[in-house]
């Protein structure tokens, strides 16, 4: 497929990055990925080390400490859905799904209609004119997807979409992000926790360690480009895929065990993956 | 401010009148008629109290109601209380648009960069502990007796308490929505309009309520002092008169004043800029 693109649509050069000044605060070091055009890429690793970080060097909200991260057509339009939904309080679901569009100069007509039809693929027609804090968690993960959706990207970030849905809602949005990557041909960087999810819908995985994170293992899954939630599960390869993603990650959440570990912010998050629970870094961001 | 209904003004910006939320419209409405009614009350007792017990002193130290309501109605038959009701407010009115005007730029400015925030801090701290009696003296020496001289006091002696409420909701933007506007590549003057200017709204409101209130003592105390015109200048002449039921009479219509200006225009004002905040 187009990871065989000559020229990938991001590049990852040896990027390291760390927020402090000494070598033991760094969260990123010689991370190597491309991303090719029309590809999905999942993303998947213990939780704070560093997955979001990466999202938010390729939406050029922080820069990298070395080496380089390239957008290889910087016209190209890019959604970036949050790890938290970050609506606007002050405005209703409607305009807040509005705000992409209102970034790219469409006139109003075409700006509504495409946030409705956004808010219709995301199931929230019927609460357009409520505010933020009037919705449940999942919805407001709803309505930062749609804002990200409508802008009907080229480039698309999604940290985590699904963490909030319920299983039913969750494959439905699977499949229909499949749906539009498939026909847009949307490039995709997906971080997600879920082996399921990242077998489900990315063309190739990359799976990080713990902080100081480095890319451990790149994936390239075989289950063709129509695939589909049944078709995967029944694949021969996806069991023995899922047990070694499984057990790649496995010292990795135990190198985060707070008897190890030697940073704050990997202590915190680790309590909640040795839970077992879909852990959130306190931390993050 | 003076608040004599429902929560206290500082909360008002945030909280919805506490009606409990299964609560019925007309039983919430029924709610706020009963304390209505106990304000009411209080406000008769305190009238009724003030009818038996001024009779008992000379006039000009304690005037009776009947005597504060001729004082009322000589001076609105003669067009004084209009007419200095409004050079009050003219001078209220334009110091406070002043600092409005001024102060949500600046504030944000100032909040926004540290160099602003260094460089300004001598002067905010200068205004925010500089006594009024100075600015006032100075305004004298500058100006004279003037109504530029009322409003530049006013100006000065209010600005801060606008200004520091303004900057503390400059600090508390939401990055993370500063960062979202980013990556849908708002411009700055977007992420002025859409992001940062509405979550400075709560702070800037209740910037604006404290810096009304001082402004009203600023203004009268200044007028007193300097005017030439204006309810504290009537006051100032009024005592120098001895007729202290004019000066009871002022006092009495500034507090109704403050009470207009409170819910006529602020509440109804507030309401509209924090509607996303109060639906229940
Ligand atoms: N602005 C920042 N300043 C300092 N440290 C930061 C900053 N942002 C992130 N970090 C640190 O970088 C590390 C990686 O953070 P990041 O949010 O990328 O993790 P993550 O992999 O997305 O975690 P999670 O799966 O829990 O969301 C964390 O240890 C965090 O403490
Ligand atoms: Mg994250």
């Amino acid at each position: 497929m187009a990871q065989d693109d000559p020229q990938p649509l991001v590049t990852f050069e040896r990027v390291c990055k760390s927020f402090g000044r000494r070598a033991e605060e760094s969260v990123l070091v010689d991370v190597d990925l491309d991303v090719g055009r029309g590809e999905l890429v999942a993303i998947i690793g213990p939780s704070g080390c560093g997955k979001s970080t990466v999202l938010n060097l390729v939406a050029g909200l922080t820069d990298v400490t070395s080496g380089s991260v390239r957008v290889a057509d910087p016209e190209v339009r890019s959604a970036y859905v949050f790890q938290n939904p970050r609506l606007l309080p002050w405005r209703d679901v409607q305009a807040n799904v509005e705000f992409s569009l209102e970034q790219i100069g469409l006139s109003r007509k075409d700006i509504r209609d495409r946030a409705d039809e956004a808010l219709d693929l995301v199931h929230l027609g019927q609460h357009k004119d409520k505010y933020p804090h009037e919705l449940s968690g999942g919805m407001q993960q709803r309505a930062a997807l749609a804002r990200g959706l409508a802008l009907d990207p080229g480039l698309l970030l999604l940290d985590e979409p699904f963490g909030a849905l319920d299983a039913l809602t969750r494959g439905y949005l699977q499949e229909e992000l499949l749906g539009i990557v498939r026909r847009f041909q949307t490039t995709t960087l997906l971080v997600t926790h879920d082996i399921d999810e990242a077998l489900l819908l990315a063309d190739r995985l990359a799976v990080m360690s713990s902080r100081p994170a480095r890319i451990r293992q790149i994936f390239e899954l075989p289950f063709g480009p129509d695939r589909a939630l049944d078709k995967v599960v029944a694949h021969p390869e996806f069991l023995p895929l899922r047990t070694e993603i499984r057990e790649l990650l496995r010292p990795e959440v135990e190198a985060t065990d707070p008897g190890s570990a030697s940073t704050d912010a990997s202590q915190a998050t680790a309590a909640g993956t040795r839970r077992g629970s879909r852990a959130r870094a306190g931390t993050a961001q | 401010m003076s608040s004599l209904i429902g929560s206290p003004p500082e909360t008002g910006a945030t909280t919805p009148t506490a009606v409990p939320a299964r609560q019925g419209l007309s039983a919430g409405r029924a709610r706020t008629a009963r304390r209505g009614l106990r304000v009411l009350a209080a406000v008769v007792v305190l009238g009724v109290a003030w009818a038996l017990i001024a009779p008992n002193y000379p006039s000009f130290v304690f005037p009776t109601p009947a005597d504060v309501w001729a004082s009322f109605t000589r001076a609105v038959e003669r067009g004084v209380w209009v007419e200095q009701v409004i050079a009050t407010l003219g001078h209220l009115g334009s110091a406070f648009a002043i600092v409005l005007v001024a102060g949500l730029p600046l504030g944000i400015l100032i909040g926004r960069s540290i160099i602003a925030e260094d460089l300004s801090r001598v002067v905010l701290v200068f205004f925010q502990t500089v006594p009024t009696v100075v600015l006032i003296a100075l305004a004298l020496a500058i100006y004279g007796i003037s109504d530029e001289s009322v409003i530049g006091v006013t100006v000065a002696g209010s600005i801060t308490y606008f200004l520091l409420n303004v900057i503390q909701g400059t600090r508390a933007i939401d990055r993370d929505l500063v960062d979202m506007a980013r990556a849908y590549h708002a411009n700055e003057t977007t992420i002025m309009r859409t992001v940062v200017v509405p979550s400075v709204i709560p702070y800037f409101l209740a910037g604006a309520r404290i810096t009304l209130g001082v402004a009203w003592q600023i203004t009268l105390f200044s007028e007193y002092l300097m005017g030439s015109a204006g309810i504290g200048f009537n006051v100032n002449t009024a005592i120098s008169l001895l007729d202290t039921s004019t000066v009871f009479m002022w006092g009495l219509s500034v507090v109704a004043l403050t009470l207009l200006v409170e819910y006529g225009l602020f509440r109804p004002v507030e309401r509209r800029l924090t509607r996303h905040m109060r639906r229940t």
